[in-house]
């Protein structure tokens, strides 16, 4: 009787362990979907700004606003950096898009794992 | 066979969709709604202020230079002039600034608009399709409160079928009906007066086939030398398909009707001339030895017959080929009728011992306008442009479907 009420204890306990993990996990899922967010906005924005930029002439000012201080840039140089940063934020995107499938996969094993426990708490108090 | 069986199952809405979840779902839809429309308040405001700031901008270089109250710190303000009026710098965003004229920071603006415009039609689309939701979840709500009660019945359509085939079809139709069962059953009554409908003009067609099968004999000369490749194929496949016929039937017969649930009008057309042609089928391949050499000297027949033969027993292999040709079912299917319809000529006496036990008497014709605009299209083809009476209706149907 002690040796199955502390199984049962034990269980519990595994049970109440695994639901922190999953709890742990969808934390990071929404931590991960509001990167995502942001960097979906920011990409979006630079391409906008290369678009504009393309259209500028060549002898065009071009300004870059670094803290309290407006720098004069060259218009080549705007571009390429542009261009860098959009290269960057996709490939930011592309790893947060695999590690969100990484957690979805943990959550799902989780869920499982956890199924499976309830179960056998199930059958252990019907035992009992 | 003409009996439909009717299952049925009565299901209380409230199981279905019980209501505190009806609920939840609606307060969960009107919350999204409630978001999307902050967002649309959001966006109608940015292009407010671009709209107005198109405007200040157009307005400045008016003049040279104009005497404002320039803001100093957070409470005050002093006089000053605002002077290089042409000059903007504009903010491209990301923290890039660029130096434009006036006539080229709205151009910049109204580009800005624009795009705001898309997102604000993208957002209205999202908003409607929440609302379908909400809606939809708020009559099932009062149905379930009005202890509504969801009733489906399952209807075999059998009116048309062959008794010889009723078991396996009456099997998969349940099935079949389940997946579909309000729809099944008014398709079941579709197909049933097409089929009926088809008989008509079928019998019509036979009439006005004979005077227009003559005319298009030289043109399916070019197709002989086909037919007697085919005819060699058709005839080992004949003998295979003596043993798999039975086999072929049923899962022709059972394809047919699924397709029949699922798709109204042309498959159920399919169907029964699939069918007709496998009953068709046994009795017919002698016929067709017999006459092979006849078609191939008469031209116009010959082509047919091996292709319609060949449809038989092989359909897929044959569909593709044949339904190249024809883009449409329906006109694929005008062009099977023709094809039997030729075919069927020579080797009618045969096969009308099986017509009693179809539906279909032979002819198949759906529109006979259609069918005969689609005679003088059909030359190239392998069915001529005569009235087809499906001598074989089920290699035509079978290649229609396929």
């Amino acid at each position: 009787m002690s040796s199955s009420s502390t199984a049962l204890r034990e269980l519990q306990r595994d049970l109440e362990n695994k639901a922190n993990d999953l709890s742990k996990l969808q934390k990071d899922i929404a931590k991960n979907h509001q990167v995502r967010k942001k960097y979906t906005i920011q990409l979006g924005e630079n391409e906008l700004v290369l678009k504009e930029l393309d259209l500028l002439n060549e002898d065009a000012n071009v300004y870059k606003l670094i803290g309290p201080v407006l720098v004069k840039q060259d218009l080549a140089e705007a571009n390429a950096n542009v261009r860098k940063r959009i290269e960057y934020i996709s490939a930011e995107l592309k790893r947060l898009d695999s590690s969100l499938q990484d957690l979805e996969e943990k959550q799902h094993s989780k869920r499982e794992a956890i199924l499976k426990v309830q179960q056998r708490i199930q059958a252990g108090k019907a035992k009992a | 066979m003409g009996k439909p069986e009717v299952k049925g199952t009565v299901t209380s809405l409230s199981s279905v969709f019980p209501p505190e979840e009806m609920q939840k779902a609606a307060k969960m839809v009107e919350g999204k709604l409630s978001e999307k429309q902050n967002e649309m308040n959001q966006l109608k405001e940015f292009i407010a202020d671009n709209t107005s700031l198109i405007n200040l901008v157009q307005k400045l270089p008016d003049e040279l230079h104009h005497d404002i109250m320039v803001p100093f710190g957070k409470a005050a303000f002093f006089p000053g002039r605002l002077i290089h009026t042409n000059e903007f710098l504009v903010l491209l965003g990301e923290s890039y600034y660029a130096d434009r004229t006036a006539k080229q920071t709205v151009e910049i603006l109204k580009r800005r608009g624009k795009s705001l415009m898309s997102k604000v039609d993208a957002l209205k689309a999202e908003m409607q399709d929440l609302k379908a939701e909400a809606s939809f979840f708020d009559s099932t709500a009062s149905e379930v409160a009005d202890d509504l009660v969801e009733i489906r019945e399952y209807e075999e359509d059998n009116s048309t079928e062959r008794v010889s085939q009723s078991g396996p079809v009456e099997l998969e139709s349940p099935s079949v009906a389940e997946a579909d069962n309000k729809v099944s059953a008014s398709e079941d009554d579709e197909y049933a007066r097409l089929m009926s409908r088809l008989e008509e003009l079928e019998k019509e067609e036979l009439a006005a086939e004979d005077e227009d099968a003559n005319a298009n004999a030289t043109e399916t000369e070019t197709d002989s030398d086909e037919d007697e490749l085919t005819e060699a194929a058709f005839h080992r496949k004949k003998v295979e398909g003596y043993s798999s016929l039975d086999h072929n039937q049923r899962y022709l017969v059972s394809q047919p009707r699924k397709q029949l649930q699922q798709s109204k009008g042309k498959d159920p057309m399919n169907e029964e001339m699939s069918t007709t042609y496998n009953h068709q089928d046994l009795t017919n391949q002698l016929a067709c030895t017999g006459l092979t050499a006849e078609p191939v000297t008469k031209g116009n027949y010959g082509g047919e017959i091996s292709r319609g033969r060949i449809v038989h027993q092989d359909t897929k292999m044959l569909n593709p080929p044949v339904n190249a040709s024809v883009p449409s079912e329906k006109t694929s299917l005008k062009q099977i009728i023709h094809d039997s319809s030729r075919n069927e000529k020579p080797v009618q006496t045969p096969k009308s011992e099986f017509d009693s036990s179809k539906a279909f008497t032979g002819s198949i014709i759906e529109h006979t306008e259609n069918l005969e605009k689609k005679l003088p299209e059909q030359k190239t083809t392998s069915s001529q442009s005569s009235d087809s009476k499906p001598s074989k209706p089920v290699s035509r149907f079978k290649m229609q479907r396929k």
